[in-house]
């Protein structure tokens, strides 16, 4: 027995197994969906693997302590901006109170007793660790001479009125230990008064390291359900206008992102569902077979999900999209068939033969459709992007199943009894704009060409320009409150830009220790000849077991005790008061101790406090494994042009020292060569791959030729609606261009295998029109309701699409059939006789 | 019982006699006050004054005695000389400090503005020198004693307060500030003493400094 009889009989006559059947598959995608549901919310995972600064993004998003940082902002209006001052104590000690925050940060620790006393308590082993130059100095600002001479000095400064001397005093009364402490120093200048400040004095930072267990969504999202219900208490005490508590970070994001995927799923297949299913209600009219349909396309999804589960093991959050394009895409194949089903059941045929008629027709553009549009999705595996990835292989294995249960499960909702026939509008509108249009295809051309024209000519032409937008917040939800966050800080702080960061991983403390002292001379030429504006490394704190040796070995030289004795002469002569110089005299009997050989090398590490503020910049350049470290780069600008990333790949390297450059900017410019590729030479290919297939279906050069120029006509069009619409393009929506080519090119098929093999016009091709535009129309419905998710990926990706497909749609309605008609023309009611047609309002 | 009564008695008399001379203004009184000021000094913005300073640091032991001279310009100029065995130049053009050390041939420069310690500093050295907006920035109890004035200036911001706890100014009869206290938040005091104030034009070349060659310059705040 042939296929389509098969499946005829199977669907009207063993009609319970096949449910059984539905049935098991059902149970089986719900236990796979119930036991190994693992979604991935991680953002850089949307990003292309093999590129060196997304493996480096990644890195310093996982194993630094960053990760684990939520940043508050209070804002306040300008008339309340000394309420804030006095306000924010307040709120630093309840952040304090909090169960789930670890350490605050409320500004430079400079500014506080314990901060001080903290970086003096690490001096000993930095001061070791001084290069000779520097521990030079030290030994010279030891002598008794240097000690009287510096006191001298510091009294005049203090008879100047100078604020020096009470800076100096307060860290380095000895004045010895400034230059090893310069990188803790130069990070909390005291420039600034209130460095997480705005300079309008309204907004006030806070930066607070949690103690979440793990990085994953369902902790983060935990989480911040606490952090929300302390923002909404945080304002109390606050006694004057409307005040802002904000907060962003990495968890904020996390938790936000993996909750919206929830309101994007429910909104997508929502909305794609309700579109998809008006669209092909005004069309047939018909209830059962709109159920069916839906039936068939939940049970697509529900099984590919399963099936991607299986393959993947987690699944991308850009994947939560692929119901609502796999609804928008699979329903063409319903009206495909159906629309063929009922012009058998108006040709006469029984709901068997009906069903075989149509499968029989239908077969083969079905497979060639699904085959298309499949590699199209499937080609999302070049972009070596893992949600990519993950959403091409769903939707290829998607289309497939509703090409299977298009032609399956559906006729099971398809009543047996034969509906009497209804006005149909949209026929009769297509049937003669169809007879208008073959009568005088010239006439159809010389509209739809001029404006086809003239939108390529504004695709083309570099004014209005296609905006490109490669910035970190083309990657942010919608309506993000963490984004709006980040944005008010950004905007409130003085101008400062995300650096580009150096990722250092060293196998021992000492290559550690070379490697940094290497990048940091290299990269000081690199400041002084204004290649960069500034960087920061963590050389200083990077130990040499051999440099502490030998300097331990020279700090031998010195007479404490005659060091010692200066110093207290010097305090009585000058008039300083003894409890000034106390930390001094405490570092001269440490420095004394550690001389001796017997001493153990001291450790910063662990003479800096767990809970000392100190930590936060310590965590800025160290991750937990401490041989995992980073340096931060300074540009004059923000990192935007491939210029700008040439310049830091060439010079920021160290011969000999691996190294990995990152950064949100840097990794995102890096990608623009990325994109474009994926833009051109992936959606070239994929123009080759149709242009091919296209050959081999027709045949026939002239038809070639028309839906090529078909084809260019709707990627110009859209292109030229993006400029005006001013949509931006972003690292990843420029895949939508191959799925357009994928998905538009089969509009043409069909119209185009009717034209050549049509005897009857109005039967043959006016019949094809109409379910080719519910089948565009829904497909735009489809991506269209992608639009409405946060994911702005997703959201890009799908208005882009339903731009593409529309152009594509009306294109092949506009062009295709005018440019054929003229071509290759037909005469309409070609052969009228012998018609088996009984009733045409369905076809 | 006897003890407390008279101890009660004595603090009482201490009071009333030290407040004996002296008479809180009412704000009618104090507005009018600062209204006289102000008129007399917008007639000469400029003001140049010998002075005489003694600072009460808790880093030293002794209080810090120097002796120089001073020149001021509305709203934020200002020059100070320190005569004497340790010479210091200190100059101000409003955007940028100086302080020069003619002996050690160095100097130190501060850029104002940034909200820096510094600034709140001479915001508070300025204060008595430039009473635009005092009532904003400051609590003002003012008292007469006989023809000379006091105002005790309490600051209002926090950050101020940070820096500095209470701020008196006397006045003498002729409205021109012979003397100055200044209480610190961390417990310093600085007390100077103005003579021979003169209200003759000043140079603008005067609140600007180019350090002379070969000076050593540092910038203690950073940048």
């Amino acid at each position: 027995m042939p296929l389509h009889s098969t499946i005829s009989h199977l669907v009207t006559q063993r009609r319970g197994l096949v449910w059984l059947a539905v049935a098991v598959l059902i149970a089986l995608s719900s236990l796979v969906l119930a036991t190994r549901m693992k979604l991935d919310t991680e953002v850089l995972n949307l990003l292309p693997r093999g590129f060196e600064s997304v493996e480096g993004l990644k890195i310093y998003n996982r194993d630094f302590s960053q990760v684990r940082e939520l940043t508050f902002a209070l804002v306040s209006k300008p008339e309340d901006a000394d309420r804030l001052e006095e306000f924010a104590p307040q709120f630093v000690e309840a952040l304090r109170a909090q169960p789930w925050c670890a350490r605050v940060l409320a500004g430079s620790p400079l500014e506080t007793p314990d901060g001080v006393r903290d970086l003096q308590s690490i001096a000993v082993p930095l001061v070791l660790n001084l290069d000779q130059a520097g521990f030079d100095e030290t030994l010279a600002a030891l002598q008794p001479a240097k000690i009287q001479e510096r006191l001298r000095r510091l009294h005049e400064e203090v008879e100047a009125g100078s604020p020096r001397p009470q800076i100096e005093l307060t860290l380095d009364p000895l004045g010895v230990i400034a230059p090893a402490l310069k990188p803790f120093a130069s990070n909390a200048t005291m420039e600034n008064e209130q460095p997480l400040t705005s300079p309008d004095r309204t907004m006030r930072v806070f930066i607070t390291v949690t103690n979440q267990k793990d990085i994953g969504a369902f902790e983060c999202q935990r989480l911040m359900e606490e952090v929300n219900a302390f923002r909404a208490r945080a304002s109390e005490g606050w006694d004057g206008g409307p005040l802002e508590v904000l907060v962003t970070g990495r968890s904020a994001y996390v938790a936000e992102i993996s909750l919206s995927m929830r309101h994007d799923i429910v909104v997508t297949i929502l909305g794609s569902v309700i579109l998809v299913g008006g669209v092909f209600y005004i069309g047939f009219k018909r209830w059962m077979p709109l159920i069916g349909m839906g039936f068939s396309l939940l049970l697509c999804c529900l099984v590919s999900f399963a099936a991607g589960l299986l393959i993947f093991g987690e699944l991308n959050m850009v994947t939560v999209g692929f119901c609502a394009i796999l609804i928008g895409l699979g329903v063409d194949f319903a009206i495909l068939i159906f629309g063929r089903y009922q012009q058998a059941r108006d040709d006469g045929c029984d709901h068997g033969g009906a069903i075989s008629e149509a499968i029989k027709n239908l077969g083969k553009a079905v497979f060639f459709g699904a085959l298309t549009t499949a590699v199209g999705f499937l080609a999302l595996l070049l972009s070596n992007s893992r949600g990519f990835t993950q959403l091409g292989v769903l939707i290829a294995i998607g289309i497939f199943l509703a090409g299977i249960f298009m032609m399956s499960v559906f006729f099971l909702f398809l009543p047996q009894e034969r509906h009497v026939a209804r006005h149909d509008w949209i026929f009769r509108l297509v049937k003669r704009y169809v007879l208008w249009t073959v009568r005088r295809p010239l006439f159809m051309l010389g509209i739809s060409l001029p404006v086809l024209l003239l939108l390529m000519l504004i695709a083309i032409s570099p004014w209005p320009p296609l905006i490109f937008d490669a910035s970190t917040q083309s990657m942010e939800p919608k309506s993000s409150a963490a984004g709006y966050a980040l944005h008010t800080i950004m905007d409130k702080m003085p101008a400062r830009w995300e650096p580009a960061i150096a990722i250092v991983q060293a196998k021992n403390t000492q290559q550690l220790h070379d490697d940094w002292q290497k990048i940091a001379a290299h990269w000081t030429t690199l400041q002084e000849s204004g290649k960069i504006k500034s960087f920061a490394t963590p050389a200083a704190l990077t130990l040499s077991l051999e440099r502490l040796e030998a300097n331990r070995a020279r700090l031998r030289t010195i007479d404490f005790a005659v060091s010692r004795q200066a110093l207290e002469s010097a305090v009585a002569e000058e008039g300083f008061s003894a409890e000034t110089f106390a930390s001094a005299f405490t570092l001269l009997d440490d420095l004394a101790r550690v001389a001796s050989p017997a001493a153990a090398l001291p450790d910063w590490r662990t003479l800096l406090p767990r809970s000392s503020s100190w930590w936060f910049l310590v965590d800025r350049y160290f991750a937990h494994d401490p041989l995992l470290t980073t340096g931060f780069v300074t540009t004059h600008a923000p990192i935007t042009t491939q210029a700008q990333k040439q310049m830091l790949t060439q010079e920021l390297p160290v011969a000999g020292v691996p190294m990995t450059l990152s950064g949100w900017s840097f990794t995102l410019t890096d990608l623009i060569p990325w994109s474009h590729r994926q833009l051109i030479l992936i959606s070239a290919m994929m123009a080759i791959f149709e242009g091919g297939l296209l050959a081999f279906l027709y045949r026939d050069w002239r038809l070639w030729l028309i839906h090529v120029a078909t084809l260019v006509f709707a990627v110009g069009a859209m292109i030229a609606t993006m400029k005006l619409f001013h949509l931006p393009l972003n690292i990843l929506n420029v895949l939508a261009f191959r799925l357009v080519l994928a998905i538009g090119v089969d509009y043409g098929i069909y119209v185009l295998l009717v034209w050549q093999k049509a005897r009857e016009l109005e039967h043959d091709v006016a019949g094809v029109i109409k379910p080719v535009i519910l089948a565009g129309l829904t497909a735009v419905a489809g991506f269209g309701a992608l639009g409405l998710a946060n994911n702005p990926t997703l959201a890009g990706l799908g208005i882009a699409c339903a731009v593409g497909i529309f152009w594509s749609l009306a294109a092949t309605v506009f062009f295709t059939l005018p440019a054929t008609a003229a071509a290759e023309p037909k005469l309409w009611r070609e052969e009228t006789v012998h018609t088996p047609v009984q009733e045409t309002e369905h076809v | 019982m006897f003890k407390k009564l008279f101890l009660s008695l004595f603090l009482f008399l201490c009071v009333a006699f030290f407040n004996a001379g002296a008479e809180t203004l009412a704000p009618a009184e104090l507005k009018k006050l600062l209204s006289d000021i102000r008129e007399k000094r917008a007639a000469a913005p400029q003001v140049q004054a010998d002075f005489q300073e003694e600072k009460s640091i808790k880093m030293m032991t002794k209080p810090v005695v120097s002796a120089g001279k001073v020149w001021f310009q509305a709203p934020n100029k200002f020059r100070r000389e320190v005569k004497g065995n340790t010479p210091s130049l200190t100059v101000s053009n409003g955007a940028t400090l100086w302080i020069h050390y003619p002996k050690f041939q160095s100097a130190e420069r501060y850029k104002l503005g940034t909200r820096s310690p510094l600034d709140a500093g001479i915001a508070a050295i300025t204060a008595s020198l430039n009473l635009e907006g005092v009532e904003e920035k400051y609590q003002i109890i003012a008292s007469r004693d006989g023809d000379s004035y006091t105002l005790e200036l309490t600051p209002r911001t926090p950050s101020m307060k940070r820096m500095l706890q209470r701020f008196t100014i006397h006045f003498n009869k002729a409205l021109q500030v012979d003397r100055t206290e200044m209480f610190q938040a961390n417990g310093d005091r600085i007390v100077t003493d103005y003579s021979n104030e003169s209200r003759a034009t000043i140079g603008p070349s005067l609140f600007e400094f180019t350090p002379p060659a070969g000076t050593n310059i540092t910038t203690p705040l950073g940048r």
